[in-house]
Formats: C-alpha cells, sequence, structure tokens
C-alpha cells in the first residue's frame, strides 16, 4: 500500500476518534451544568484546559462561557480540533483515499459531514445541542459498523484501527491527567458532593459511567475508578484495552508483511506496562506522573509507526 | 430546430422515443421532479461532486441531473462510431508524424509556424516512439447534431478528456430509478468501461511489460475532475496516485509503500503535460515528478495520453481536420467538420470582425467554456470589448457559425421542455484498435435557448442510451 494512503487512514481515523470523544466530552459537560448550577462555567474551563485549548480560546473569546465554549468546540473553523474542522479533516484524508474504503464507509463518513455542516452553519441553539452532539456519536457508529462490516480486514483496515486507539489512548489519558487529583484518595476517605459529580463527569465523558456502575454497584472510590480507568481491558476506552489493540494491530501489520518492526516491539514492552501496573497498587504509582509519561510514550509510538511504515512524505 | 425526441412527429415523437413517451404518458410529474431531487441528493451522498474553479472556500457542487435520456439509435450510432474511429485513427497517425518526419508540413498542408509555434507541440518527443505506437489512449470526441443525418465534431479532446464517471454513474442512477425502462428497450452498456480501460492500457504497454503495475496520477482532492480520478482508480482496481507520491530511482519510477518501495509500469496521468516533471516542463510546478519524462523516454514507464498529444486537438489545428484526415487515410472524413475562420489569417480576420454578432469566438487554447463569445446572446458592451481583443491577438482566436444545435426535452416544473444538449463518447486506442464506448456523456445546457453546456457554466448532463438496434 501507499505509505500517503496509510497516512490518510492513519489521520482519518484519529480524526474521527477526537470528533467522537470531543462530543462525548460536551455532552457530560453540558450535562454537569444543568444539574450543577453554581460552578457551570467552571466544567467549561475545564474542557478547555483538558484539550490545550486555553490560551487558543482567549484569543477568540473574552469570557469563558458555556455558549462560546459551545461554539468554538462545534464550530470555529479557526480552532483545527473544532467538530467542524476535524469532520473536514477526516473527509479530506478519505477522500484522499477513496480508492481504499468501501462506499459504504465513505458515504457513513460523508454524511456525517454534510449533516454538520448544515446543522452547525447558525450557531447552536440550547435545544439544538444534545441531537446534534447524538448525532455526532451516531455518525461515529455507523462509520465504525460499515467499517467491520464491509471492510477487508488487511493492512487497510489495520492502520485505520491504529489510529482510532493511538487517538482514544491518548483521550483517555488526558481525561485522567486533567482531573488526576480527584482521583486521589483523600484523607479523610469521604466523599464530597462535588467530587462525585466530578467522577461522574469523567466516567460519562468516556461512555463508561453505566459500565462502572454495573460493575462496582455503584460504589464510587478514587481508585477503583482510576484502576477501571487504566487497566481493565474490558473497558473499550481503558488505556489497556487501547494497548491489547494496539498490539495486535501491528502484529497483524507483521504477519502480512512479513518482518518485525520496531513500532510493535514499543507497542507490546507499553502493553506489559500496563499488565504489571494492574498488580500493583494504584496509588502507590504517581498517577500525575505516569500519565504523563504514557501521553509522551503513545506520541513517540505514533511517531514510530509513522516512519517505519512510510506514513510521512 | 431540430429535436431528438419529436422532431416533425407530433406527440408519437421519432423512432428511438416512442417507447419512452409512451412510459411517459403514464408518469405522474410530480413524483418525477421528486425523484429527480432524490438523485441529486445520491450524487451529493457519494460525492460525485466538483470544485468549481474560482468559487470560495473549496465549494463542492453537484453537476444537475435530468431524469429524462437521450436516445440514440443503433444505426445512427454505428455511421458515428465509424466517423470517429476514422478520426481518431487519423489523430494518432498525424501525431506520430508530426514527432518524426512531419510530411504532413512538407507536403504543405499545415503551416509549420502553426506546430512549432504551438505550447501544445512538445519539440522534447520529437523522434520518440511511445509504446505501441499510441499517442492517444484516451479521446472524447465532442458531437453536436443539427438534423437527423447531420452530425458535426465540434472539438477532440485528445488531452486529459474527462466526464466518464458521469457516463456510467448517471447510467447506474437510472437503472436504479427506473429498472422498467431496461425491461423495456435494449440498451448497450456503459459500465465496463474502466476494465476496457485498464486493459488497452495493459495492451499498449504489452510491447514492454506483462502484467504491468498501473495507477492512475492525479493533481489531487482539489481538482475539479477529483472524483471521477478515484472512480477510475477504484473500478479498475489501481492506486490513485500524485506527484509527490512517485519518485525516479535508478531509472525506474517507484512509490513508497507501507513496506518499502514498488514499481510503476504505466500512468495513466489526468494531469497536464506542463505539470508532469518540473524538470523537463514547467519548472515551478509542484505537482509534478523529477525526472519522470526521461524515465519515460528511456522506456522505463508508459504514460497515456502521451506528452505532447494536446497539439492534435488545438483549436487551431481544428480547422485542417479534413486535410489531416485525408492526408493520412487517403477517404473523406465519414464526420463534418463545423466551419472555422482562423482569425490569425487577414481574411478570416476581417470576416469575423463583420459577423461578430452572429458567430461563436473562441479562444485556441481555452477550455471549458471560459473566454468565449456566443456572438448572438452578447451585448453591445460584450461585442465591443471582444472586437479589441480580436484586433489585439487575433491568432489566440477561432470563430464558427452559431449552429442550431439539437434538443432534446428536460423535465422542468411545468413539464417537458427542449434543451440544447451536445455529446461526448469516449474512445479508447490500443494496437489491437479503437474501441467507443456505446453512449457518452450529454451535456445539457439547462437555461432555455443557451448553447453552452459546460458545467462549469450551469450545464447539467443526461444519460445517454445508445440502442441496439
Amino acid at each position: 500500500m501507499l505509505g500517503r494512503h496509510a497516512d490518510n487512514l492513519f489521520w482519518m481515523a484519529r480524526y474521527l476518534e477526537r470528533t467522537e470523544n470531543s462530543a462525548r466530552r460536551i455532552q457530560s459537560a453540558f450535562l454537569h451544568t444543568l444539574t450543577q448550577r453554581p460552578d457551570g462555567d467552571e466544567e467549561w474551563a475545564a474542557i478547555l484546559h483538558s484539550t490545550g485549548k486555553a490560551e487558543a480560546f482567549a484569543k477568540r473569546h473574552e469570557s469563558v462561557s458555556m455558549a462560546h465554549v459551545i461554539d468554538y468546540l462545534l464550530r470555529d473553523k479557526a480552532n483545527e480540533d473544532s467538530i467542524i474542522s476535524l469532520l473536514a479533516n477526516a473527509r479530506q484524508n478519505a477522500r484522499s483515499v477513496r480508492t481504499a474504503l468501501t462506499q459504504e464507509v465513505w458515504q457513513s463518513l460523508n454524511e456525517s459531514w454534510i449533516i454538520m455542516n448544515t446543522a452547525l452553519k447558525r450557531p447552536v441553539n440550547i435545544r439544538e445541542l444534545p441531537s446534534i452532539l447524538e448525532n455526532i456519536i451516531k455518525g461515529s457508529s455507523v462509520f465504525r459498523g460499515a467499517l467491520y462490516g464491509t471492510m477487508l480486514h488487511n493492512d487497510i483496515f489495520n492502520f485505520l484501527r491504529l489510529g482510532t486507539f493511538i487517538e482514544r489512548a491518548d483521550n483517555t489519558a488526558r481525561i485522567i491527567g486533567a482531573r488526576y487529583h480527584r482521583l486521589l484518595p483523600t484523607a479523610a476517605g469521604a466523599l464530597g458532593r462535588s467530587d462525585q459529580s466530578q467522577w461522574e463527569i469523567i466516567l460519562r465523558s468516556l461512555a463508561a459511567w453505566r459500565s462502572y456502575n454495573w460493575l462496582n454497584r455503584g460504589h464510587l472510590d478514587p481508585s477503583s475508578v482510576a484502576s477501571f480507568l487504566i487497566f481493565d481491558d474490558r473497558m473499550p476506552r481503558s488505556l489497556s484495552f487501547c494497548y491489547h489493540e494496539i498490539c495486535t494491530n501491528l502484529s497483524d501489520l507483521e504477519t502480512e508483511y512479513g518482518r518485525t518492526y520496531d513500532s510493535g516491539q514499543c507497542a507490546r514492552v507499553l502493553l506489559r506496562e500496563l499488565e504489571d501496573g494492574r498488580e500493583k497498587d494504584v496509588h502507590r504509582i504517581s498517577l500525575r506522573d505516569f500519565v504523563n509519561r504514557f501521553i509522551i510514550d503513545n506520541n513517540n509510538l505514533s511517531l514510530t509507526i509513522a516512519s517505519d511504515f512510510n506514513l510521512a512524505p | 430546430m431540430f429535436d431528438e425526441m419529436l422532431d416533425g412527429q407530433g406527440s408519437e415523437g421519432r423512432e428511438p422515443y416512442r417507447p419512452l413517451l409512451t412510459w411517459l404518458e403514464n408518469q405522474d410529474f410530480r413524483k418525477l421532479s421528486k425523484q429527480s431531487l432524490q438523485a441529486e441528493e445520491l450524487f451529493r451522498r457519494i460525492g460525485i461532486t466538483f470544485n468549481v474553479y474560482g468559487a470560495h472556500d473549496g465549494e463542492e457542487r453537484i453537476i444537475p441531473f435530468d431524469l429524462i435520456p437521450r436516445i440514440i439509435a443503433g444505426r445512427e450510432w454505428r455511421a458515428l462510431e465509424r466517423g470517429i474511429i476514422q478520426r481518431v485513427t487519423a489523430i494518432n497517425a498525424f501525431l506520430a508524424d508530426l514527432y518524426h518526419r512531419q510530411e504532413i508540413i512538407r507536403a504543405g498542408i499545415i503551416p509549420s509556424s502553426l506546430v512549432h509555434g504551438n505550447k501544445a507541440f512538445l519539440p522534447q518527443m520529437c523522434g520518440f516512439t511511445p509504446p505501441g505506437n499510441v499517442y492517444t489512449h484516451v479521446v472524447g470526441v465532442d458531437i453536436v447534431r443539427t438534423g437527423p443525418d447531420d452530425f458535426y465534431v465540434l472539438e477532440d479532446n485528445a488531452r486529459v478528456p474527462s466526464g466518464v464517471s458521469y457516463m456510467i454513474e448517471n447510467r447506474a442512477t437510472m437503472l436504479q430509478m427506473f429498472p422498467e425502462l431496461f425491461a423495456s428497450h435494449h440498451i448497450q452498456a456503459v459500465s465496463d468501461y474502466p476494465k476496457q480501460l485498464f486493459r488497452s492500457l495493459a495492451d499498449c504497454a504489452s510491447s514492454f511489460m506483462d502484467n504491468p503495475n498501473v495507477a492512475v496520477l492525479t493533481p489531487g482532492i482539489h481538482n475539479s475532475a477529483y472524483y471521477e480520478h478515484s472512480f477510475l482508480a477504484d473500478e479498475m482496481g489501481v492506486d490513485l496516485l500524485q506527484g509527490s507520491d512517485l519518485e525516479v530511482r535508478d531509472g525506474r519510477v517507484i512509490i513508497r509503500t507501507t513496506e518499502g518501495t514498488a514499481p510503476v509500469d504505466v500512468i495513466y496521468r489526468r494531469i497536464d503535460d506542463e505539470f508532469l516533471d518540473p524538470l523537463s516542463f514547467n519548472p515551478d510546478s509542484l505537482l509534478g515528478t523529477p525526472g519522470l519524462f526521461d524515465a519515460y523516454r528511456s522506456g522505463a514507464v508508459m504514460l497515456a495520453n502521451a506528452p505532447g498529444a494536446g497539439i492534435a486537438d488545438d483549436k487551431a489545428i481544428y480547422s485542417y481536420m479534413p486535410e489531416i484526415i485525408e492526408f493520412y487515410m487517403g477517404e473523406k472524413p465519414l464526420l463534418d467538420n463545423i466551419p472555422t475562420w482562423r482569425c490569425s489569417e487577414p481574411d478570416n480576420l476581417a470576416y469575423v470582425l463583420a459577423h461578430l454578432p452572429e458567430l461563436v469566438v473562441k479562444e485556441v487554447h481555452g477550455s471549458g467554456g471560459y473566454g468565449m463569445l456566443v456572438g448572438p446572446a452578447a451585448s453591445k458592451r460584450e461585442l465591443a470589448a471582444f472586437t479589441r481583443k480580436l484586433k489585439a491577438n487575433p491568432a489566440n482566436y477561432v470563430a464558427q457559425p452559431t449552429l442550431s444545435l439539437s434538443t432534446v426535452p428536460i423535465l422542468t416544473r411545468n413539464g417537458l421542455a427542449p434543451r440544447h444538449v451536445d455529446l461526448r463518447p469516449f474512445v479508447l486506442v490500443s494496437p489491437n484498435g479503437i474501441r467507443v464506448t456505446p453512449g457518452g456523456l450529454t451535456r445539457v445546457a439547462l437555461r432555455k435557448g443557451s448553447l453552452v453546456v459546460n458545467s462549469s457554466q450551469g450545464g447539467g448532463t443526461k444519460d445517454t442510451w445508445v440502442l441496439e438496434s
């Protein structure tokens, strides 16, 4: 396969995953704002902060308010990580590699883009927001379904999946990193009401609120939330799950191309570290250092994949 | 004015259209209009869009699609086909001659200055024989009609003709919407065009390579015909490349792949000559591949169409086509040219200036309907402005009479209404013969009375049926 095409596939998947993640974050912050009125705007500031957008946002808007942040994250073309920019970038990559995609995969993405372009033409009314966010997430699900149901599971598929899980691991790590202090057990072990709602936000923005509650019978405690998000390889957005998938796709490529690669070795080392970590008490490791290092390692893996497979021109 | 559906036959219509007219009588036109919108929605979803040069924000548009098919009887088609094959054969003989002995210039039929002073003529091609001796692997011959048996060639497209994806997608759309029409008509298929194209390219390359690695070369996703490039690559099952993907290493043309490198043997290029190779042509081009032309001349890769083929479809050369056909084929042209005044000749210029309101004036190197004057539709100011342009640079223009182009009805809010059409059949050339796909792209001027069918100027398309008999 052409190296540039692999690059287009990888980034198309990353941008789409980022679109879905962003929609989920907005969704959970929105819910929080409606139910926890007093510290509402704080939550919007936190979103900007965790995505590294606080400074860029300040250049566009004077104050942090829900309306401004939503506009910035959904439809501001000057923001390269707004939903509209991400979808346009995903689609641009897909068009460049159109011949590698099935009609259904391409159409699912093209339709999301067409729908969002219309829906986001004008500033979003609060009443429309839930359905817009739902549509973005639904578009992502349809894409995933078309991918699994119609594509050959070959190297094209592997590069798409690698993009998805590198991006997803990054997203989960950043969400933990931005709120790691909340995930530390308090001295008294008691939970304030605001801590509870913070965890709810974290879990909801990773589509994991229900599954966490189901596994823990509604019992919220910091170390089990952290360990769930990092080590539980049943949870499709945990770091461990992402690295299982990354390793599988890299070893598929190794089998298909008949040799081993640096990226495969790196990924396996990172996965082993996650597996070893599970054995230890989460809070004996420094959560902040762990997450910061993980984000760097994950990014380095992305670069190693690019050089191993001639992704960059 | 000749209407291909109804002319002179009252409501019964011309023979090839009779079953369709019967079917139309039983249709609810409001429902048809709704289906027409659905068809456009489908095009947008599939991404059959084109970019308009100069439009802001890289806006993508769809070419309006009209549901009423254009129908050509088998008998009519066979006559057209013979004329097209004769013409395309002559074009290839002409190119082989121009890039070798130039007999036609020595014989005094074509002025040397017209060839050697022409940007489309590439001296770098002189003395080189492309694989299979084919210069124009794909040709689109634009044809207009003025009466039951009166067909004229409006233009030859010997460089990188586009539109073939519309021929195929329009048919697919009609099949999906009105399957019953295909049961009641015997329509020749067009869907195997991409396979024929692949076969034809491989046949040309067979002199130096069996089972060649074929690729389509595109300027990129912002090109107006990008959808077509990806469509053809997809249907042929080959890579779609950009210039920056290609590299010339040790005399071979390669691409960088996820596993290392891979060779490329045949390039169906959809970029213009001057952007192929910055070392040989336009040094400022970012689109090309350095060294590609040398690799081509040394026989390491085949390019389709051959660089320099554009000299054959130049609008100034066009006026010599009847002589060119006679010179190489030893027979009269089967398809007529439109009478053409070359404004470079003083007598012609004087005539054109005196009759401007009746004529169509085109730039010699223009395309896409840009920069042309349609005399009868022009205002006094436009005529005056064009007069100045003509006087300043007469050699840049040719003029033709305004033909009364045939019409085929389109679906409008008020029912059927006649609109002017042209036809671009697609021709594949290989050492094993010339093949004209039975059908083509019918372009239709959607505005009442308009003669400009180009998609960039608000034209639409129709499915084109060639019947078995």
